[in-house]
């Protein structure tokens, strides 16, 4: 159910999100919203971080918000989850993401939760018809609950799925399809799993319907020592992520692009280093979108 | 069915051992087990951000000890990754108070309560400027602590702390850290009772004042203006909203 008096179409004309984002993490914050570096658009944060908190977190927003959009990217609220939702909590995000006024807000796709406790990781749904159900009808009511567009994220995975269902591009499509969702595409988790399970990466893209797609992430990730990917997001992008967002920005146009940092977070330098790579790359790949 | 593979991952990440029949219904013995490896590894970085000195009292196998039987109970109950500490406190406080040294439980209790006022919620709005006719208003990032040892007394000795009774009000400063002031007992109650807020001020003072058989002389209020002084200055007292008519 939409709150009346509250149009979320008519304020994303007022603080546009496009280019390059990052996320506020506490880590580099400091030295982020002293420098206000201009080549960074947009700011990302997860909710759970600043819902009914004071003190830093809420100074950190405070000052990202003089002149930046925000886009929210939940952790808690797993579409995946068998448990009915926490309506307080829905409620208090909702009222959050208004007062942010975002023009989307995204959550994760994966099992989050087991009864009433929380695994605080982002753990992977069997790809089947019975998750797809769960999650595309769980996406709907969380949507409604909170009275904004919700984009689903497709995440990293780690254990080999069962013979019995979908790959994992079909499982991601089918929820976005039951659903009529949004997709925050995080490149650098097909990319993981590419690796991890042996696929090839771009036809996983071309089968994105690519009308969906309204945010994109990218990030590094750690190589075990027996080659298993680990999406830590605490190692700078590698050059194969960068090919490949180069390859779905071409394919899905100008949709903003987010770096994530949350670990072993370098100087900013560092990063804005990497956020002028994905600029060069966004705008190289878009010019040839709209040429085509 | 979905919700058997939800339970079976949660055992699997927080039970003392995960099963083989768990680890065989996920279907990868060595990826979930990186999984458990994953989920623990988070909770614990957590734990010790906000227990650093209770860690190194205690040693880093003993906390460990105590957060695996605290996950082997299912696993945190909070959805906010801050919240997490305050859960494994609560679970191991009073196995702490029973087992280890005397002060290690207070050294905890003053860990948790600095780290719960440094992430605290925003503040409540206060509609009237303090005055003894009005309700007070109290900061929420404000906790008092009675300690039966002055733990926040650094650095730790090195054999730990004689038992000293002492009052804190530890509060959130302007530097967004954890703070504290010694308070006397009347001092504790009053703040206790401008906290709940369902007092005006000057009913607050003559009934805390009569608990502890002290007279409201110029000495007393004089101290207690001091007091309200350093409660304004320091940002735990905000104001006050004017009581009902």
């Amino acid at each position: 159910m939409r709150r009346r008096g509250f149009s979320f179409e008519s304020r994303v004309m007022d603080r546009e999100v496009t280019g390059i984002g990052i996320g506020l993490r506490y880590d580099l914050a400091v030295e982020l919203l002293e420098r206000r570096p201009e080549t960074v658009s947009w700011v990302e944060i997860h909710p759970e971080n600043y819902v009914d908190r004071g003190g830093r977190y809420q100074e950190m927003l405070d000052l990202a918000r003089r002149d930046w959009p925000v886009i929210t990217h939940g952790l808690s609220t797993c579409l995946g989850a068998v448990e009915p939702f926490d309506a307080g909590y829905l409620a208090q995000l909702g009222d959050f993401l208004r007062e942010l006024e975002i023009p989307w807000h995204s959550e994760h796709l994966c099992l989050g939760q087991a009864g009433d406790r929380f695994f605080h990781d982002l753990l992977p749904l069997p790809f089947t018809e019975e998750a797809a159900t769960i999650a595309s009808q769980r996406l709907a009511e969380v949507r409604d609950a909170i009275g904004a567009p919700l984009a689903l994220e497709n995440v990293s995975y780690y254990a080999p799925q069962g013979t019995n269902g979908l790959a994992e591009v079909d499982f991601v499509v089918e929820v976005l399809e039951r659903a009529d969702a949004k997709l925050l595409l995080d490149v650098n988790n097909i990319y993981v799993n590419s690796r991890n399970f042996d696929f090839d990466p771009k036809a996983y893209i071309d089968k994105i319907p690519r009308e969906r797609v309204v945010q994109i992430h990218v990030a590094g990730h750690h190589v075990r020592d027996d080659g298993l990917r680990i999406d830590t997001h605490g190692q700078p992008v590698p050059d194969d992520v960068y090919d490949l967002l180069s390859y779905t920005l071409q394919k899905v146009g100008a949709v903003p692009v987010l770096l994530e940092r949350d670990n072993n977070i370098p100087p900013l330098d560092e990063l804005l280093s990497e956020v002028d790579t994905l600029w060069s790359i966004y705008r190289s790949a878009t010019e040839v979108t709209r040429a085509g | 069915m979905l919700a058997d593979t939800a339970k079976a991952m949660q055992r699997v990440c927080f039970d003392s051992e995960p099963s083989e029949a768990d680890l065989e219904l996920l279907g990868s013995r060595e990826r979930w087990l990186v999984y458990r490896s994953l989920v623990r590894t988070r909770l614990v970085g957590v734990i010790e951000a906000a227990l650093p000195r209770t860690k190194a009292a205690i040693g880093h196998e003993s906390l460990g000890r105590i957060i695996d039987e605290w996950l082997s109970t299912g696993g945190p109950r909070t959805r906010y990754f801050r919240n997490v500490p305050n859960e494994l406190a609560n679970f191991a406080i009073p196995m702490w108070r029973d087992t280890a040294e005397p002060w290690i439980a207070d050294l905890a209790r003053y860990e948790i309560t600095s780290w719960s006022v440094r992430h605290a919620p925003p503040n409540r709005i206060s509609d009237a400027a303090f005055s003894f006719e009005v309700r007070p208003v109290v900061a929420t990032a404000v906790a008092v602590l009675r300690l039966d040892h002055r733990v926040n007394e650094t650095p730790t000795p090195e054999d730990g702390y004689e038992r000293d009774p002492v009052i804190l009000c530890i509060h959130r400063n302007q530097e967004h850290r954890a703070s504290h002031l010694v308070l006397n007992p009347l001092a504790a109650d009053l703040l206790e009772a401008w906290q709940r807020g369902d007092e005006t001020v000057s009913e607050s003072v003559h009934r805390v004042a009569a608990t502890h058989d002290t007279q409201i002389s110029p000495a007393f209020i004089e101290k207690l203006s001091t007091l309200i002084t350093t409660f304004i200055h320091r940002g735990i007292l905000l104001g006050g909203h004017a009581p009902p008519s």
